[in-house]
């Protein structure tokens, strides 16, 4: 059986959870590992992004597609990146 | 398990893993031949690859021929060695000499230097070739490299002091190693900036590690209550989902490892770039380095010949005696024969001694000076245990022949997944509340990767004879072979529409042919699987027992297909009878032919 549709949100919605979730959801990753050069070595931090940065990217995709609403997702991530990047210029 | 979730999980899971799964196929598949890479190639040019023993001397004397082509001062050699432990790239950069450098680029600007080269290479019968033109192709790597005119890269056997051709030894070995990271679809033509097929591979196997773990998820409240629960003698639907599940979760971390090294592997540039925008001020060449793929130090030219003299071989000699248990990955010589030369050399741990080990040695010649030095024995740093991590589990190059034969069946496993879930996915939707217009399409999306994924099996079988038969064998005969006949059989079966009759031929055809090979090679080579046993030949030994398990346990699938579908005859009969387009699927093949199918390779 095919999943049930009751389930699934429209088109327009699912293209925001998919863009969210692939290029927010890239971001996040990124600079999620940068902030951590501010703590650790910077190539340990890049040879480690090796392995859990496509696994933490992959995660967020799936977790878009959880959300509820698209909208909110990109606010999320969106609101993530900030962070991320706020305390890797600033810290 | 919360209905909503449960339903996105497996509507992501479905979506993605059938967007790959043609792709995903042919990655598994060609990749599971690679790990048998070297001894495909000896098994082609009929040469027993006996571990290549050569002594370090090897190197002056190369250097000494290329000198006689090639003025080598002032230049930065580089040797990276391959896996096979006795071959060598050889890369020789512009000269830092600004007198040699513009005397080459005189010599460039008449346009004899291709011409000297053969000559000179011809007559020293040490044909160290052009490599121009070859870089072009032998780009595995594309880093960096320079597009200098006076530059020179080519392969060398240190143990024959051969160079090696790229296009001409070009073997089914590195075809299918280079088609399993999709390496063919570059020369398409279609530009994104990138090699294409090179980002596809990456998008494949990043969708695939996201259909692993939505897939995970997905099946996460039944792992335990269904790990071996596996119903044959069921409705197609559950023998399907059965394998898709049962031979999914047990592959799971061996599938999730190569999601996940295999991105690495090839699209680690998505992690590059922005780690070098942002903190290498965006020098690419710097992350290599500091990885340690490469060693870019620029020691400043000094214009001085150099007074001692160098021994490349004695040096080697000296640093092997003093790191016993480690063997050469990569030799740097910065500014050759002037007074600022150095030497820097990377070496790895042997495998059984150390999994991640790497040593490195900066030498300089002028004052016989070691300025830095890190054995290979000792303990890893970190990110030498993460490299080695990601290479040798990808590679499975830790463990010999044993560990070989299990990625091979665990990889031809990934298959079985990928085929049993394009069925499941063409099963669930063949329904009468499914409007026919999205059927027809379902089955025509089926029918054509059906045709794509099983027809692998015999043209690569074909092609394995072909390269045999042939009396010249390059890069542009494989393509042919390989390509052309697996079109035509692809659309063959495309046309003839019956996914059945898809399944029970092309394993037919590529069993006969399976068996065909080791006879085949015994005719041409006289190479017969006796004959290599007694005289040691191991590599053409395996790539013939390959073939010859293959075939005979292809053959006994096929006659328990046959069996089974006299039974189910009548049953099938009825079944389809009552199918609204029942000539879409009229012969189902028969139930048990996957669970059979997937038997062998548990067994391991």
């Amino acid at each position: 059986m095919p999943a049930n549709k009751k389930y699934l949100s429209h088109p327009f919605q699912r293209f925001l959870k998919l863009t969210a979730g692939f290029f927010g959801g890239y971001f996040v990753m990124l600079y999620l590992h940068l902030c951590l050069t501010k703590m650790f070595d910077k190539t340990d931090i890049l040879i480690t992004t090796y392995v859990t940065g496509f696994i933490v990217w992959a995660i967020l995709l799936l977790v878009a597609f959880l959300s509820k609403n698209g909208w909110l997702i990109w606010g999320i991530y969106l609101l993530l990146i900030a962070l991320f990047y706020g305390i890797f210029l600033y810290l | 398990m919360n209905l909503r979730r449960y339903n996105i999980y497996f509507n992501t899971h479905t979506i993605s893993g059938i967007i790959i799964c043609a792709i995903l196929y042919v990655i598994f598949f060609a990749g599971s031949f690679s790990f048998f890479k070297n001894e495909i190639n000896a098994w082609q040019k009929n040469e027993s690859d006996k571990g290549g023993a050569y002594r370090n001397l090897v190197f002056d004397h190369l250097l000494d021929s290329i000198g006689q082509i090639k003025e080598l001062k002032g230049r930065d050699i580089a040797f990276y060695m391959q896996h096979n432990g006795h071959a060598s790239y050889v890369n020789i950069g512009a000269s830092q000499d600004t007198i040699v450098a513009n005397k080459a680029k005189a010599i460039a600007a008449q346009k004899e230097l291709a011409e000297k080269t053969r000559l000179a290479a011809t007559n020293k019968g040490t044909a160290v070739k052009d490599a121009n033109a070859k870089d072009e192709k032998k780009k595995k790597r594309g880093r960096g490299r320079r597009g200098n005119e006076d530059s020179m890269y080519f392969s060398y056997d240190l143990a024959t002091k051969k160079p090696s051709d790229y296009s001409d030894g070009y073997t089914m070995g590195e075809f299918l190693y280079r088609l399993h990271f999709l390496a063919p679809l570059n020369q398409i033509g279609i530009n994104i900036g990138r090699p294409f097929g090179y980002t596809l591979a990456g998008l494949v196997s990043f969708i695939f590690l996201f259909a692993l773990i939505s897939g995970l998820m997905l099946h996460w409240d039944k792992i335990k209550s269904n790990f071996f629960v596996f119903r044959p003698g069921n409705k197609w639907k559950t023998v399907w989902t059965d394998m898709h599940t049962a031979l999914g979760v047990i592959g799971f971390p061996y599938q999730f490892m190569y999601a996940l090294t295999g991105i690495v592997l090839i699209v680690n540039s998505v992690l590059i770039i922005p780690f070098s925008k942002y903190l290498y001020d965006g020098k690419e060449d710097e992350v290599y380095a500091a990885l340690g793929y490469n060693d870019n130090t620029k020691y400043t030219y000094l214009y001085e010949p150099l007074s001692t003299t160098f021994k490349m071989g004695d040096f080697l000699d000296k640093l092997e005696s003093k790191w016993p248990n480690s063997h050469m990955n990569r030799i740097f010589i910065k500014n050759y024969g002037d007074k600022s030369m150095h030497v820097v050399a990377l070496y790895d741990a042997d495998i059984d001694k150390n999994f991640a080990g790497s040593g490195r040695m900066v030498y300089r010649v002028a004052d016989n000076k070691i300025l830095f030095e890190k054995s290979a024995a000792e303990n890893g740093t970190y990110l030498d245990y993460v490299k080695g991590f990601i290479y040798r589990l990808h590679l499975a190059d830790f463990g010999g022949y044993p560990i070989k034969i299990i990625y091979f069946v665990l990889g031809i496993m990934g298959c079985f997944v990928i085929i049993s879930g394009i069925l499941i996915w063409l099963v669930a939707r063949d329904k009468n509340n499914i409007p026919k217009h999205k059927r027809i399409f379902n089955f025509w999306a089926a029918n054509v990767f059906m045709a794509a994924c099983l027809t692998m099996f015999p043209v690569t079988a074909a092609s394995f004879i072909a390269v045999k038969l042939a009396s010249k064998v390059d890069q542009s005969f494989i393509f042919h072979v390989y390509f052309y006949s697996w079109l035509a059989l692809g659309v063959f079966y495309i046309i003839r529409r019956n996914i059945g009759k898809t399944n029970q031929e092309t394993l037919l055809l590529g069993s006969v042919l399976s068996l065909a090979v080791p006879i085949v090679n015994g005719i041409k080579t006289g190479s017969w699987i006796w004959v290599t046993y007694r005289s040691g030949a191991n590599d053409i030994l395996l790539v013939d027992l390959l073939w010859l398990s293959l075939g005979i346990i292809g053959l006994l699938i096929f006659k328990k297909m046959l069996q089974a579908a006299k039974k189910e005859g009548g049953n099938v009969k009825q079944a389809t009878a009552n199918r609204t387009n029942n000539d879409i699927k009229k012969t189902l093949p028969p139930r048990r032919a996957f669970a059979l199918k997937s038997n062998p390779s548990t067994e391991v």
